[in-house]
């Protein structure tokens, strides 16, 4: 067999997945937190201040990432969730449910860093912008996904009802901004982007490319975290799990 | 207008999240752990009555 | 014998509607709960004239979406509960076409009293006469969709005893851009603006909830049932 597909293959048992994280998701942690280290370095030090926007738009180094980060983890977790319902494959289920929690801390940290950004840029905490309101509801789509997993008692079948509300709030997204953009538009007249384009010099942008690597990573290292979590709840009554958690030899 | 204070702010906000983003796993792992390590004691004991302390 | 479609789809509707009819009293609680909305809403803006007549139509549009929301539960409790839903499961029809009758009669006995009430709860808060035609029509297009929308969530949270709150938590995001676009396509003709485009993406997406939401719901029952 293909050696790629065996470790696909290795990777869905239970106990081959607990040694796969436990080696790896440390490395993934330090790996991340060194190239956010070097990014932030980057955005408080290295690069100059703005002409424009003084020295508040190095929240940009990482309000950018985290709302990149979001939406790009949301995806994660409804494909992962896609292939659970289409193969049940019980491993994907753990991953996707384990995506919502590290996706809505992002989606948190992005609505709150707007937030600090946008009072001393234009003098105000909160603004309906369709990219603001969209990232709200997008933390009320995680917090459902979340809220669901945690209220059925059975694991699985709670992964695979939390994993279709991902499916379909994936699909609706897209709908969700445009919809809130129509809107926008209707009621303020013109748009007024809150995070409007200013265009970055390329000198500026390096520390930005670390800090969505480091988050990146970092999120790889949080989801093998959470998921080596969740797998050891689910598979508390097995043997190998009593030999990992040392309690029999 | 100082600046300084939004800057630190946000990226104190973000470290913050960082942080409960590697503690909350880490907790949920030796909680686990630990149920696990109680269970199998348990059921030790229900196999062998008396037999564990 | 099997039953077809049709048959099927008449035998589950009349069933729902006289189950309905027997307590036809519960039937008009959306009304009732629209009613309690807009009441406390012009009480609580101060019953001014000028500054109902601005908010009429997004307080009514907020208030059929609320009591919709609130009549979510009994889409598929009473089923769930007696053990018909698993009578569902192994039915010979599709269990999608299922869900699309019992969504179709649920609209019915809770959206269609409220639709009707619509009119007389515009005139409490000075709801411009110009603007009800395309509230009505935004609310025609909406409240299946909503109701498309919510068979989905009540499908997902079927069984739970203590929903609430996450029901609520769950509709929200779905529900924003038929609220968006309803609520929008009035104030657009407020505004002297086309309301077609937000009445026609309405239209667009009832018609693809109309074949997806029954199948999402259908999945999410039988998620619920294994």
């Amino acid at each position: 067999m293909n050696p790629v597909l065996r470790w696909f293959h290795q990777l869905g048992s239970p106990p081959y997945f607990d040694r796969f994280a436990a080696r790896w998701a440390p490395w993934c942690y330090g790996l991340g937190a060194l190239a956010m280290a070097w990014g932030v370095y980057g955005a408080l030090f290295q690069v100059p201040a703005d002409y424009q926007q003084g020295d508040s738009f190095r929240i940009l180094y990482i309000h950018v990432p985290c709302a990149w980060m979001s939406m790009a983890v949301f995806a994660l977790m409804a494909v992962y969730a896609a292939i659970a319902l289409v193969w049940r494959i019980k491993l994907c289920e753990i991953l996707a449910m384990a995506c919502a929690p590290a996706g809505a801390a992002f989606t948190v940290a992005t609505l709150a860093t707007g937030s600090i950004w946008g009072k001393p840029m234009w003098g105000t905490w909160w603004d309906w912008d369709p990219r603001l309101t969209t990232e709200l509801i997008l933390l009320f789509l995680y917090l459902g996904v979340i809220g669901l997993y945690h209220a059925i008692d059975d694991r699985r079948q709670a992964a695979r009802a939390a994993g279709l509300l991902a499916v379909v709030g994936i699909v609706l997204l897209p709908v969700i901004h445009y919809s809130v953009t129509w809107w926008n538009s209707l009621h303020q007249g013109q748009t007024i982007s809150l995070f409007g384009e200013s265009k970055m010099d390329p000198s500026m942008l390096p520390p930005l490319w670390w800090m969505v690597l480091g988050t990146h990573v970092w999120f790889v290292g949080s989801l093998l975290a959470r998921a080596r979590a969740d797998n050891l709840r689910r598979e508390a009554g097995k043997d190998w799990a009593a030999q990992a958690a040392g309690a029999a030899s | 207008m100082s600046y300084r204070n939004y800057v630190i702010a946000a990226y104190a906000v973000f470290a913050a999240m960082l942080l409960w983003d590697y503690l909350a796993p880490k907790l949920q792992l030796s909680q686990a752990l630990r149920a696990i390590r109680l269970q199998y004691r348990r059921d030790a004991a229900r196999r062998k009555p008396g037999a564990q302390a | 014998m099997t039953p077809g479609l049709r048959a099927s789809a008449a035998a589950l509707l009349a069933r729902d509607l006289r189950l309905v009819w027997r307590r036809r009293g519960d039937a008009l609680q959306p009304a009732l709960f629209a009613l309690l909305v807009v009441v406390l809403f012009a009480l609580a803006a101060g019953g001014e004239r000028e500054a109902l007549a601005r908010h009429a139509a997004a307080v009514l549009w907020l208030a059929v979406l609320l009591a919709g929301l609130l009549a979510l539960d009994s889409l598929f409790r009473g089923d769930a509960e007696d053990g018909s839903l698993e009578q569902w499961l192994l039915a010979p029809v599709p269990l999608p076409w299922l869900v699309a009758v019992r969504v179709f009669g649920h609209w019915l006995t809770t959206s269609l009293p409220l639709l009707l009430a619509v009119p007389l709860l515009g005139e409490l808060l000075f709801l411009p006469r110009a603007q009800l035609p395309v509230l009505m029509l935004s609310l025609l297009l909406g409240t299946p969709l909503l109701g498309l929308l919510g068979a989905v969530v009540a499908a997902l949270t079927v069984g739970m005893r203590r929903a609430g709150i996450l029901v609520a938590l769950l509709a929200l995001p779905l529900y924003v851009p038929v609220l968006v676009f309803g609520a929008g396509s009035v104030a657009a003709a407020a505004q002297g603006l086309d309301a077609g485009g937000a009445l026609l993406l309405l239209g667009a997406g009832l018609a693809a909830a109309l074949v997806l939401a029954p199948l999402a719901a259908a999945a999410a029952l039988r998620i619920a049932h294994n």
